[in-house]
């Protein structure tokens, strides 16, 4: 499949700096980054290069502290709290390494949970908060709470989760890192189809065989963007 | 704005938490519990005081108005009522012929002090010389026997009529009809007994005797004496036309200046009705103060967990906020679940304030022979219901909103890390 050209996300020059007391840590520095539809890209660097804060960033849930970031051609950098809140909730499908899965709602309401905020009537809710467990293989599951499913198939229902308002991209942190290699490379596999049926997907990791699943690979370092390449082992379509 | 099915969601919260933390809940909610309780048992009380007192009044009867030299509720200035002249029979004569919008005139003789003796018994009372048109009245019902008859009135029998209190003090339950008394050294034949007025107010009107005015003046005789005129309206719309009337024709009989004041009193159960606001503003005052602390408290212990809930679910706000849950959603999720929270103390009260009702007033009529709480309701009243419902509710969101707008204004990327 071809990549869609039209961007989706453009950083330019975007710096992130931290107040700790007296010292200001820099989080990003100088950080420029293009992401087109319907990429498939992972975001790579050891602890304390930026990793955790670029993906909050692109995330919508931090804002910079200087430089431009452009969502869908609109300014994110500016928007106010509820503004960045809407966005997230239309555009943006996380997926977190812990599944932070709510307890005490079942696989069903734990999709649903995302069209409650976007105020979809409830009927629509069930109808395509269903059909996205569908799409992560959980039909007979929908009624089950978090503790009565295991690791793969709580990853799973978080998957559903961020599939169900059909954004623009989903933003996955570590999503294999609470699971088994086995169980791991199953849910690798639900984002190579996912990327197959058209979505743009953003791995954060810092496995190099999970990396290993996206087309391209952003390198950081010291709050610096390393290096950004193709990746020639990608899995062919 | 705020979308409807937000609101769904946090009420579905809100029960998941209080029903998780089941315990904890009931045991925060103890000081709104407290609260709602006073509001009320206070409330029934005073409505209660309120329905013994209408009871009261209906007996003695708001239609009726007293002329005499005192004012009975206590207004005025004692000395110069004490200089007033005496009101005469004459006067009193002169009056009920000249009433037209009136019902009845009575006039009135008081002894304040007497005894009834009978037997070894001595019972003090006051004694009442009055006509026989008396026992037309409410006041001159007779529970037992009869009122005097206008013969008996005229000749001057000595015939009496015990108030109820005086009637339980010598002859307790037995008939005192036809039972001959001592009432200042004279024997009286008992007629009849008046039916108990007095509730816990007024105690005092069902401890005098009446006989008829002749008598009176036989035994006490009139020479410096101050009557009293009794003046039944027929109607309590129609009190305020009597009483210009009855105001009028006395100062021309007394010979009043047009321009001095009127040298009489006239007392109504209005007057008393003053009394009675002033023990209801009491119970009020104390009430309210007590409620008022012990909203305060629940309200710091309803705002003391919901702090600890907000922390407990740091990590909950944080992935609610990343799926897009905005400020107003998450701050409307915590005030439900505190208001929630407050209307579980609310339900807990209600069947504890009707405990206390029912063992009140249970020990009231029973064991304290209380006979009038029974006019009292058993039931807790409905609006206060609603309304000790709707303030706890409003003291959880008060109490709920700091903590609920901490929750609002978490930062989500902060959040996401707690664990």
């Amino acid at each position: 499949m071809e990549s869609d050209s039209t961007a989706i996300i453009q950083i330019e020059n975007i710096a992130k700096v931290y107040e700790m007391g007296e010292e200001q840590v820099h989080a990003l520095r100088d950080v420029s980054l293009t992401i087109n539809g319907n990429e498939y890209i992972a975001l790579m660097g050891p602890s304390g290069s930026g990793k955790s804060t670029l993906m909050n960033m692109l995330g919508c849930l931090d804002t910079p502290s200087s430089g431009s970031y452009l969502f869908k051609g609109e300014n994110v950098s500016e928007m106010s709290d509820d503004d960045l809140a809407e966005i997230r909730n239309r555009e943006i499908g996380f997926v977190f390494q812990t599944f932070n899965l709510l307890p005490r709602a079942s696989a069903l309401q734990n999709v649903e949970l995302p069209l409650v905020y976007s105020g979809m009537s409830k009927r629509d809710r069930l109808d395509r908060a269903a059909d996205a467990l569908h799409r992560v293989g959980l039909d007979n599951r929908m009624d089950h709470r978090p503790n009565e499913l295991s690791g793969g198939q709580r990853q799973r229902v978080a998957i559903a989760r961020a599939l169900v308002t059909d954004p623009a991209i989903i933003l996955a942190d570590e999503p294999t890192g609470n699971l088994d290699s086995r169980t791991g490379q199953d849910i690798m596999g639900l984002f190579d189809e996912l990327w197959k049926a058209g979505n743009t997907i953003i791995l954060v990791t810092h496995e190099e065989d999970i990396a290993r699943h996206a087309h391209r690979i952003v390198r950081l370092r010291d709050g610096k963007v390393e290096s950004d390449t193709e990746n020639a082992h990608a899995p062919l379509v | 704005m705020l979308r409807w099915s937000e609101l769904g969601e946090s009420f579905r919260i809100a029960v998941e938490a209080l029903r998780l933390n089941l315990m904890r809940s009931i045991l925060t909610t103890a000081g709104v519990v407290v609260g709602v309780v006073l509001v009320v048992v206070m409330g029934w009380t005073i409505k209660g005081l309120d329905a013994v007192w209408e009871q009261t009044i209906s007996i003695i009867g708001r239609d009726m108005l007293y002329i005499d030299k005192w004012n009975w509720a206590g207004g005025g200035n004692w000395r110069n009522m004490e200089a007033r002249r005496n009101i005469t029979l004459r006067q009193a004569t002169l009056l009920k012929d000249r009433m037209e919008s009136a019902e009845v005139v009575i006039p009135l003789a008081r002894r304040w002090s007497s005894t009834v003796q009978y037997g070894s018994k001595s019972v003090s009372c006051s004694v009442q010389g009055t006509t026989y048109e008396y026992g037309s009245t409410p006041a001159g019902t007779t529970e037992i026997g009869r009122w005097y008859s206008e013969s008996e009135d005229l000749q001057g029998d000595r015939v009496v009529v015990l108030g109820y209190g005086v009637a339980q003090a010598v002859f307790e339950d037995s008939n005192p009809t036809n039972a001959i008394v001592k009432i200042a050294g004279y024997p009286f034949r008992v007629i009849g007994v008046v039916e108990k007025r007095g509730f816990i107010f007024m105690d005092f009107i069902d401890n005098q005797v009446f006989i008829p005015l002749r008598t009176f003046q036989g035994v006490y005789g009139f020479y410096d004496r101050s009557f009293s005129i009794a003046v039944k309206a027929g109607n309590e719309r129609l009190l305020e036309i009597v009483r210009d009337e009855a105001v009028g024709h006395m100062r021309d009989i007394r010979n009043v200046a047009p321009d001095a004041n009127a040298d009489f009193s006239v007392n109504e159960m209005e007057a008393f009705d003053a009394q009675v606001t002033t023990i209801r503003s009491s119970i009020w005052i104390v009430g309210i103060g007590l409620t008022v602390l012990a909203f305060i408290v629940g309200s710091i212990g309803i705002m003391n967990i919901m702090f600890v809930s907000v922390a407990e679910r740091t990590k909950e706000i944080g992935v609610r906020k990343a799926i897009g849950a905005r400020r107003s959603s998450i701050l409307t999720q915590f005030l439900i679940e505190s208001a929630l929270l407050c209307m579980v103390g609310a339900v807990i009260a209600l069947p504890i304030s009707q405990g206390i009702v029912t063992a009140a007033r249970a020990i009231a009529i029973g064991p304290l022979e209380l006979e009038w709480v029974s006019v009292v309701s058993p039931y807790i009243p409905v609006d206060l219901l609603a309304i000790a419902i709707g303030v706890s509710i409003l003291v959880g969101l008060a109490a709920g909103f700091l903590p609920a707008r901490r929750a609002a204004t978490l930062d989500p990327v902060e959040a996401l890390r707690y664990d």
